[in-house]
């Protein structure tokens, strides 16, 4: 039990950096899932039109997948520098193949008589995509981004070692100088940050589906 | 008076590849009749019809609406301005019951408050109640879920209707209902409908005109009586036997009703030399309104032919001349007759329908 409140009087010792860090994290993961969604859907609504292209994609999106969060970073490096933008980026990388292949998964799994319906009584592709498909493909979309939020989190910590400056920098500090204290005051935070963007993203899906189906 | 035509196909085909799925097809839909495609799968009728709004592209030929080569519309105004209904229904699970009868008044960018007033007042013209509008597809039951459809495809006051299939996916008991309701709505919205089944009951009950298809081919085209009466094998093996009663239903029994029926007075005697007698078994009794009081067995009466009232057997349960032949035929197997009265609203005496001739009436032309 002393443990318990020897780490809370160190964590209140260093609470405003904690803070810092915990704002500037958050940000990067956010960047990281804001731009992957942003990219990654389009994508994977232009290869749901195109089963051929699809797999290539897919394939494509899976190899990056792949890469350990390490290498990629050190790969960005390079070509972008300290800071940031490398970090993004791979949250960007990382984020594609989960969104694109459920958005693909998503649109082709809409039940073919709903959208022939939608399509028979006059809907051009546009009003498809926005009345029909993508509302209907929704929970599936939703559920790779909360997914991916969840890991850019996760990933985010890796950014400090490149200088992108989040939770990270206490994780690692705290690994170096083998103080257990340190690592989890980074280490709670980048959890409870973790489940909190996996609520609110579930808050959001909610909130859209109630304003597709009342549009 | 020459008939409208809302839809006319010229010669149309569809090739998938080599395959010829739909293959030279012509017919005419005149404006307010309901035109039947009929075959089994894979005939190419669900193609044929998809053709008419373009949600399947014709390879040759020419296809008409309302007058316009729908090469020259832009497929998604022509989509719009024709209603559509489906087998799988089709209605958005994400939208309330409101929201799919207007879905298309929402892509046209209806007001509102249009959007809802049209739905209201389609929901009742289906026989819904308007508290179903707040709710959600699953909520209503297979049949109230095709109604919906309905109502949905008549929602921006199309001409035409294409059917396909529409009552495919629901109970034979609800499917009846179903028809039932679309004729008895047709007799009020009068709409020209282009409707595919594979069902020949169906084909009989709700066309007024039927078109067979084989293999892309349209290999008979007539009304329900002319259907029957063909000689190609293909049809007749097709339509079967179950489907002969249902054309009875098309016809009115005033067709077949013997209007030359020995009648007596009720004060005269019976001349049982006359000519008319011959192949009855018994002389029906009028009095001076022509109304019938009943009828008398020959061979009940006195050899002078007279007899007293009480000899009057009163008449079964009759009917008026605008039934049809298949609910006089069931009317006598029911009550196990081989004749039927038949009287207009004032109870005046019309005639008699045989067993037999009803019979004939499809037996005459079959070889």
């Amino acid at each position: 039990m002393e443990g318990v409140s020897e780490f809370f009087k160190y964590f209140w010792e260093i609470r405003e950096m904690v803070w810092t860090l915990t704002v500037r994290h958050s940000w990067i993961a956010l960047a990281g899932v804001v731009i992957g969604t942003l990219t990654a859907v389009p994508i994977g609504i232009a290869i749901s039109r195109k089963p051929q292209a699809s797999a290539v994609v897919i394939d494509l999106a899976g190899m990056l997948y792949t890469i350990p969060s390490l290498a990629l970073l050190g790969f960005l490096l390079p070509f972008m520098g300290l800071g940031w933008m490398p970090t993004i980026t791979a949250l960007v990388i990382y984020s594609w193949l989960p969104v694109l292949r459920n958005t693909c998964t998503g649109i082709l799994g809409v039940d073919p008589a709903a959208k022939e319906a939608a399509k028979g009584m006059g809907s051009t592709s546009f009003q498809l995509l926005m009345n029909v498909e993508l509302p209907l493909a929704l929970p599936v979309i939703m559920a790779a981004i909360r997914t991916v939020a969840v890991l850019t989190v996760g990933i985010t910590v890796m950014g400090a070692l490149v200088g992108a400056r989040g939770l990270g920098e206490l994780i690692f500090q705290g690994i170096s100088m083998m103080n257990n204290k340190t690592i989890l005051a980074g280490t709670i935070p980048v959890s409870i940050m973790a489940l909190t963007f996996d609520q609110l993203l579930g808050l959001v899906e909610r909130k859209l589906k109630v304003s597709t189906s009342s549009a | 008076m020459t008939r409208e035509i809302s839809v006319e196909l010229q010669k149309v085909s569809k090739l998938y590849g080599q395959d010829k799925v739909v293959d030279e097809v012509s017919f005419t839909v005149e404006k307010g009749e309901i035109f039947v495609l009929i075959g089994p799968s894979g005939c190419g009728k669900t193609t044929t019809l998809k053709m008419i709004n373009q949600l399947i592209p014709h390879t040759s030929g020419n296809i008409l609406v309302n007058g316009i080569d729908v090469a020259e519309l832009d497929a998604v105004e022509l989509r719009r301005s024709i209603g559509y209904v489906i087998q799988y229904i089709g209605l958005l699970p994400h939208l309330t019951i409101q929201e799919n009868i207007a879905f298309v008044l929402k892509l046209t960018k209806q007001s509102k408050k249009m959007q809802k007033e049209k739905a209201e007042e389609l929901i009742e013209t289906v026989g819904l109640p308007t508290n179903y509008l707040t709710r959600y597809p699953r909520e209503l039951s297979g049949g109230q879920q095709q109604r919906v459809g309905v109502a949905r495809a008549l929602a921006a006051n199309p001409d035409i209707l294409l059917m396909d299939e529409p009552f495919g996916a629901v109970d034979p008991l609800t499917r009846e209902q179903l028809q039932n309701e679309l004729l008895r709505l047709q007799e009020t919205i009068r709409k020209t409908i282009v409707f595919v089944t594979h069902d020949i009951q169906e084909a009989f009950k709700v066309g007024s005109r039927i078109g067979i298809l084989k293999q892309g081919k349209l290999v008979c085209l007539g009304t329900p009586m002319e259907i029957v009466k063909t000689d190609d094998e293909f049809v007749k093996s097709f339509i079967g036997q179950g489907a002969l009663f249902e054309v009875l239903d098309t016809i009115e029994v005033s067709r077949v009703l013997e209007k030359e029926v020995p009648l007596v007075s009720e004060n005269e005697k019976v001349d049982r030399t006359a000519d008319i007698l011959s192949g009855w078994d018994n002389v029906f009794v009028v009095n001076s309104d022509s109304k019938c009081l009943g009828y008398i067995p020959l061979n009940t009466l006195e050899p002078d032919g007279s007899f007293s009232k009480g000899q009057i057997i009163s008449l079964p349960a009759s009917s008026t001349p605008d039934i049809s032949v298949k609910f006089a035929v069931e009317k006598m197997l029911w009550e196990g007759r081989t004749w039927l009265p038949i009287v207009d609203e004032k109870d005046g005496f019309k005639g008699i329908v045989l067993f037999r001739s009803c019979a004939d009436l499809l037996a005459g032309d079959r070889g």
